[in-house]
């Protein structure tokens, strides 16, 4: 188990390595120059943000359903990383815009759209450290989490309706990027979700252990009260 | 439904007798509105500037999330809340009980501040009174729902009070923006803007349906 983490941590550190190469020897690009190098990193930290997000929400509806409790762990564990990489895609954001668009932040509906979605899901992690009993806090956290994820489309319509009109770019379609810019792109998207999947399972992994370690101390103290 | 209509009652009998949380979510939403007047230039003139009216769903959302803290602080006592959990009815329609009463009790909030703030701003508010108390009534009714079901969670878990709003203002995005756009063309045109009034039925409809099937999982024996 410890050398498959090894070999894990390695590799990807390998990967992040080759990554790093791969954007420093990448074209600059003719209108933006060396800033639009942020493309290799901000995309890739949102799909990581999202999957995070919506995997939180899928594991606390299954909790719900199931009952049991490995699926809040994973819950708890993809909403925790998420923010994290939320948290980076939301730094990485406002650089490339004060460098393209001229100022740090517009509302437009997808920006503000992953502003409400990453308050909403720290919110989603206060409200687990502020609930007592591990079951309760499961139940509540699974509520909110499809709650918030549910709200996502209104929330982008609404946004898009009456909000104000939109600078970032939609999607990218095949064959939009340069030339000499695909590979790292999509070394920059394999290595972002490698790193959160990594992440993930090690997140997941703490829980347990604190579930096992907390179900064991009850064991010791009930037969000691017996 | 007789679920529905004794706990909408009990709540408003509650409420009739103490006037506690009406009287703490009125006085509230009018120092919001006082604030609100402090913080705008003397020299504002409130008809001239489109973004005056949507100021007052700063009023309604405050009062609204003080008075939905309160919409279980009151079960606590005695643990009627487990009482509440152990009746043998469908929780939803315990949910809409709650919900009801919350609703109506924030209606009369935002009628009355709706006075004063026509009042510190010098706003006619009166010739489109119907219009504007749909509007309120729309967006007080995602309030009402959305904050009884995360009410319901917070009023469980330590710092109440903070966790609330926290919860509760990302998921209402939807209705307040609809809100403030249909107060603030209202009060353009004279007339009732269409897609802001479609967004705010769509939003309080999912909140209430989300709301009615999720309160199951919120109440604790």
């Amino acid at each position: 188990m410890q050398r498959w983490k090894q070999g894990t941590s390695a590799a990807l550190v390998g990967l992040g390595a080759w990554w790093a190469w791969a954007v420093w020897h990448a074209p600059l690009d003719a209108v933006q120059g060396v800033i639009q190098k942020i493309l290799y990193v901000h995309p890739p930290l949102a799909f990581a943000a999202y999957a995070g997000f919506i995997g939180a929400a899928l594991a606390g509806g299954l909790f719900l359903v199931r009952g049991n409790e490995r699926f809040d762990r994973f819950a708890a564990a993809s909403a925790e990383v998420g923010v994290v990489f939320c948290t980076l895609m939301l730094i990485t954001g406002p650089i490339w815009a004060k460098g393209t668009w001229g100022k740090w932040w517009t509302w437009d509906p997808r920006l503000t759209v992953t502003l409400l979605l990453y308050l909403a899901y720290v919110a989603y992690l206060l409200l687990r450290s502020f609930t007592e009993g591990s079951e309760r806090a499961a139940r509540f956290a699974a509520v909110y989490g499809i709650l918030g994820a549910a709200l996502i489309p209104l929330n982008y319509y609404a946004i898009e309706l009456f909000g104000s009109r939109a600078l970032h770019p939609d999607n990218l379609e095949r064959g939009s990027l340069g030339e000499g810019m695909g590979l790292p792109f999509a070394l920059g998207v394999f290595a972002t979700l490698a790193a959160f999947a990594f992440l993930l399972v090690r997140r997941f992994e703490l829980g347990e252990l604190r579930a096992a370690r907390a179900e064991q101390l009850a064991r010791v103290a009930q037969r000691e009260g017996a | 439904m007789n679920a529905f209509l004794a706990v909408l009652w009990k709540d408003l009998a509650i409420e009739w007798r103490s006037r506690d949380r009406f009287a703490a979510m009125l006085v509230f939403s009018l120092l919001v509105v006082l604030v609100l007047y402090f913080a705008a230039p003397p020299s504002l003139d409130a008809a001239q500037n489109g973004y005056v009216p949507g100021l007052l769903w700063v009023a309604y959302v405050f009062a609204g999330v003080l008075g939905m803290n309160r919409a279980f602080a009151a079960e606590l006592e005695n643990d009627a809340l487990s009482a509440l959990a152990l009746a043998p009815v469908d929780r939803g329609f315990l949910f809409l009980g709650k919900a009801t009463a919350s609703f109506l009790i924030l209606g009369v909030v935002q009628a009355l501040t709706a006075v004063f703030f026509a009042l510190a701003f010098t706003l006619d508010l009166w010739a489109v009174a119907p219009q504007l108390a749909a509007i309120a009534g729309l967006g007080g009714l995602g309030i009402a729902c959305a904050g009884t079901l995360l009410s319901a969670i917070s009023v469980r878990t330590r710092y109440r009070e903070v966790m609330l709003p926290l919860l509760l203002l990302p998921l209402l995005v939807p209705v307040l923006l609809a809100a403030v756009r249909a107060t603030t063309q209202l009060l353009e045109t004279g007339s009732l803007p269409w897609p802001p009034i479609q967004m705010l039925i769509v939003a309080d409809a999912v909140y209430a349906i989300v709301s009615f099937l999720c309160f199951e999982f919120v109440l604790d024996e």
